[in-house]
């Protein structure tokens, strides 16, 4: 097999029996085959062993943008933007097929320039990561990130996140940053930036407008409310889901309102009450990056044994069926598993937290409807009453196990301590 | 009109061909119908920097107009894939075979591997911003079409998605239709080795009947588009789309290249553009011409190898042009009635051989000219003709009383011999002396309509009356 000296990038004739192409080296995922891209543009994959001569045309050189360095502007107010990666803040070097981080405010600017019109932004990388690798070290890291900004004066801080987990790190940011006097929004795109139709675009100015315009304080994420490229929602960092894998409008209020609506040019339309910006001081309630929390999703035929994994964790979130509910019921010579499932769950319980919340992912939990719920709460399962979606739950759960003892802890996840319980629960639901 | 080797006029084709089944992409049907509306939202398209960095000149061009994309999405003819809302699933194999087919019976190169590449497109008619579009075959020595003004090379056959349909446009608004996103479509582009208008022309019918040849094809308006791209001598590269009618196509070049030569007998610039092909033959300013940095790979589909089992599933058929010469021999047929039977897929060889009593010219031009009427009605003509009870001179009337549903009396058409016809001629003649040869005719047709032939009746008129 021929030997490729030249690499991704290079201008490169290659010879294969009675053809010759010519074209850049691209990276292949196919460790046999060369990839060319071809004058026309279209990339031509060829198998190394049919190779008979490579000639060297031009070296690859990297193109240096010409960057114009930015002066904030006097009268603009400035944002701060802290990338943690995804899909919004990611751009592919197609020409060696390798990932660069545009994260510059230059950079950023370039990329989209309408900010300019609003706001001065300060933009930097704080790690470039899928939002799936997220661990709590990750929302402490970006909480003290989060702290150091508020100490400049800015109007509002923008974190650029994968939407995959973002309301993770919505729900943490809103426990963590005690008393936040100014917006902290997250920003997602279901779309990548390096196409014409992403929706990165409109996520961005859209939460650009927000933070110049409001008086909000607190967490949010900004992504779009429908398939038009028009609006965007603020939705509460602590009731928020994603609800769908791949549309741009993925992200919907759970047993809540939106926050508010903006609107390309800037308007915005509130369409709940919300926490105004204060001169209180912030103060970092971190979590402990050692605990060990679990969710366990319900489902018919379980086995004892998913329960006793659990075992040694720290605290544990049920996501229950329907109104908090699990098979522990010995009805008749088939359900015999469900009598030791009781018997774990009790045991377990009275080690740790462990959390009722419902798989339905709408509506409260209510254990005293069905004779299963009763069970459950007098073996110590707790979560009754509550509308917390699964992903807050665990948030909270791991929140205040690294900043309340336990018995506090049992006590505090059924009391609404920063608007992630409702009070009653209205029309409120997917349209 | 013009000498075109003095012009140094090269022209090169583009042929668009969809396929049929599902689009590319998605499991949506390539119908097309537009029924019934089921979905519309709007988008703003902006232009990013291509695989190159360079922020595409046709990609820029069209941002500038800083326009809002309306998409509607019919009923079973589109999905979130099309709305770009979810990516794309894996490429449709049936199509990827027909493209493989395709190349090799037109002998292009097969690459080992391939890549969907993404193709800039912002005047918004591609919803996600690009169209999906993919190398499969590349020129080589043998891939060339023989053409009555010699070799026309093939240089690529590419497999892309077709855009979305525009449906109207109002100011800062366009609005498209997603049903024909995404339809699979074949692109095959000749070298620039065509010598003149008429010879375009041709190159387009010769690859339109090879593609037409393949079951795996959409048929009908709009399923086949030509473009031509032409340049003459200090003149610079146009690309001309949308030709309605293939017979169109020499006169609309010729006046591309009138236009041309005015504007270097002017001291101008030729400008590199996209232009479009008028109805009335001329042709109009549609977009400047993009450049070259306008792809990159699509990265949510993986790189396609093109492994020995895939080269087996490909199947070449029969060529249209094979077919019509194979049933000119059998049954001595011309050319325009072979080519008539094979393009609208009659199935001659069924007939010739049932009613094998009816001359094959006669068997043909009955069912060409009744393409549309039913089998049975068909049947039935055939069978009395192939038994005598009825002369060909009848078939049209007895086929428009089946198509109204009339009752068939056979006897109603029962034609008259030579000489019973002659008989009655002559008495004719005998009773009416004054009648002239024209007031016979006419007497005798209106009796006998349909039932005799009109030239041997004028023949017994004139022999009969001295």
């Amino acid at each position: 097999m021929k030997k490729i000296n030249e690499n991704f990038g290079d201008i490169v004739e290659i010879f294969i029996q009675e053809k010759k192409f010519t074209g850049t080296l691209i990276p292949s995922v196919n460790k046999n085959i060369v990839v060319l891209k071809l004058d026309s543009g279209y990339n031509l994959g060829i198998k190394k062993n049919k190779i008979k001569k490579i000639n060297l045309i031009k070296k690859y050189s990297e193109k240096k943008d010409a960057v114009q360095e930015i002066v904030h502007k006097k009268n603009l107010p400035t944002i701060s933007i802290l990338h943690t990666g995804g899909t919004i803040a990611s751009k592919v070097n197609y020409e060696i097929g390798a990932v660069s981080s545009k994260f510059t405010n230059e950079e950023i600017l370039a990329m989209f320039p309408e900010i300019k019109n609003t706001a001065n932004i300060d933009s930097r990388l704080l790690s470039n990561m899928f939002s799936e690798d997220m661990r709590f070290s990750h929302y402490n890291l970006i909480a003290k990130e989060i702290e150091k900004e508020t100490k400049k004066n800015i109007k509002g801080i923008i974190i650029t996140h994968g939407t995959d987990t973002i309301h993770y790190t919505s729900a943490a940011l809103s426990f963590i940053l005690q008393d936040i006097k100014v917006p902290v929004i997250l920003v997602g795109s279901q779309r990548s930036s390096d196409r014409g139709s992403s929706d990165s675009e409109l996520n961005l100015l859209c939460a650009v407008n927000f933070i110049v315009n409001s008086d909000f304080s607190g967490v949010g994420i900004c992504m779009h409310e429908d398939l038009n490229d028009k609006i965007c929602l603020i939705f509460p960092g602590l009731k928020t889901r994603k609800m769908h894998s791949s549309r741009r409008d993925a992200f919907k209020a759970v047993n809540s309102l939106s926050i508010a609506r903006v609107h390309k040019d800037g308007k915005i339309e509130y369409l709940s009450n919300y926490k105004k910006s204060n001169n209180k001081k912030l103060q970092l309630k971190l979590i402990n990056e050692k605990l060990k929390i679990g969710i366990l999703k319900i489902h018919p035929n379980m086995f004892v044994n998913e329960i006793k994994n659990y075992s040694k964790f720290d605290g544990l979130i049920i996501e229950g069926t329907g109104m908090g509910h699990m098979p522990i019921n010995e009805v008749d010579k088939f359900t015999k598993e469900h009598k030791l499932i009781l018997k774990e769950i009790s045991k377990i319980s009275k080690r740790i937290p462990v959390i009722m919340t419902t798989q339905a992912i709408f509506g409260n939990i209510n254990m005293n409807v069905y004779s299963t719920g009763r069970k459950l709460i007098e073996s110590g399962v707790l979560g009754n009453y509550c509308d917390m979606t699964s992903e807050t739950a665990f948030i909270k759960l791991a929140w205040l196990l690294s900043n309340y003892p336990k018995n506090k802890v049992k006590e505090l996840i059924t009391k609404n301590l920063n608007g992630e319980i409702s009070e009653n629960l209205g029309k409120e639901f997917l349209d | 009109m013009f000498d075109y080797n003095d012009l140094s006029l090269k022209i090169g084709l583009e042929i668009h061909q969809q396929l049929s089944s599902k689009k590319l992409f998605c499991n949506c049907s390539t119908k097309f119908e537009e029924n019934k509306l089921d979905i519309e939202f709007s988008r703003k398209l902006r232009a990013v920097a291509g695989e190159t960095g360079n922020i595409d000149a046709a990609a820029q061009f069209e941002e500038s107009k800083n326009r809002e994309f309306i998409y509607h999405g019919y009923k079973d003819e589109y999905c979130l894939i099309d709305c770009d809302e979810q990516p794309p699933n894996e490429i449709n194999q049936d199509a990827l075979i027909t493209a493989l087919s395709l190349c090799k019976l037109l002998k292009l190169n097969i690459p080992d591997e391939i890549q969907v590449m993404r193709k800039i497109i912002t005047d918004g008619s591609a919803c996600s911003s690009f169209q999906r579009t993919a190398l499969i075959g590349y020129e080589s020595k043998d891939s060339y079409l023989e053409t009555s003004q010699g070799k026309v090379r093939i240089t690529s056959l590419c497999l892309e998605e077709d855009a979305c349909k525009i449906e109207k446009v109002e100011q800062g608004r366009v609005y498209y239709s997603l049903s024909r996103q995404g339809i699979p479509l074949i692109e095959l582009r000749t070298e620039p080795d065509i010598k003149n208008p008429e010879h375009a022309k041709e190159t387009a019918e010769k690859l339109g009947l090879i593609l037409r040849s393949f079951s795996s094809i959409l048929r009908g308006i709009g399923t086949i588009r030509q473009d031509v791209n032409l340049s003459i001598k200090n003149g610079n590269r146009v690309e001309i789309k949308g030709f309605q009618e293939l017979r169109m196509m020499p006169k609309i070049i010729d006046y591309e290249i009138q236009r041309q030569v005015n504007i270097i007998k002017q001291g101008k610039k030729v400008e590199k553009e996209v232009r479009k092909a008028n109805e009335n033959g001329t042709t109009s300013f549609l977009r400047p011409l993009p450049g070259s940095s306008r792809m990159y790979p699509d990265t949510d589909i993986p790189q396609i190898l093109i492994t020995n089992e895939l080269l087996r599933k490909t199947k070449i058929p029969e060529l249209i042009e094979d077919k019509i010469n194979n049933l000119r021999k059998k049954y001595d047929l011309s050319f325009e009635l072979a080519s008539e039977i094979i393009k609208n897929g009659i199935n001659f060889e069924y007939y010739a051989t049932k009613f094998n009593k009816i001359s094959y010219g006669l068997s043909s031009s009955i069912l060409i000219n009744n393409i549309k009427d039913k089998k049975e009605n068909l049947e039935f003509v055939f069978e009395n003709l192939n038994s005598g009870k009825i002369t060909k001179d009848v078939v049209d009337e007895i086929l428009n009383d089946l198509k109204n549903g009339n009752n068939i009396n056979l006897s109603k058409y029962k034609g008259i011999n030579d000489e019973d016809l002659e008989i009655e001629i002559k008495k004719l003649i005998n009773e009416k002396k004054e009648l002239s040869v024209n007031a016979l005719m006419g007497i005798l047709m209106s009796k006998y309509r349909g039932k005799i032939d009109g030239k041997k009746l004028i023949e017994l008129i004139n022999k009969n009356k001295k």
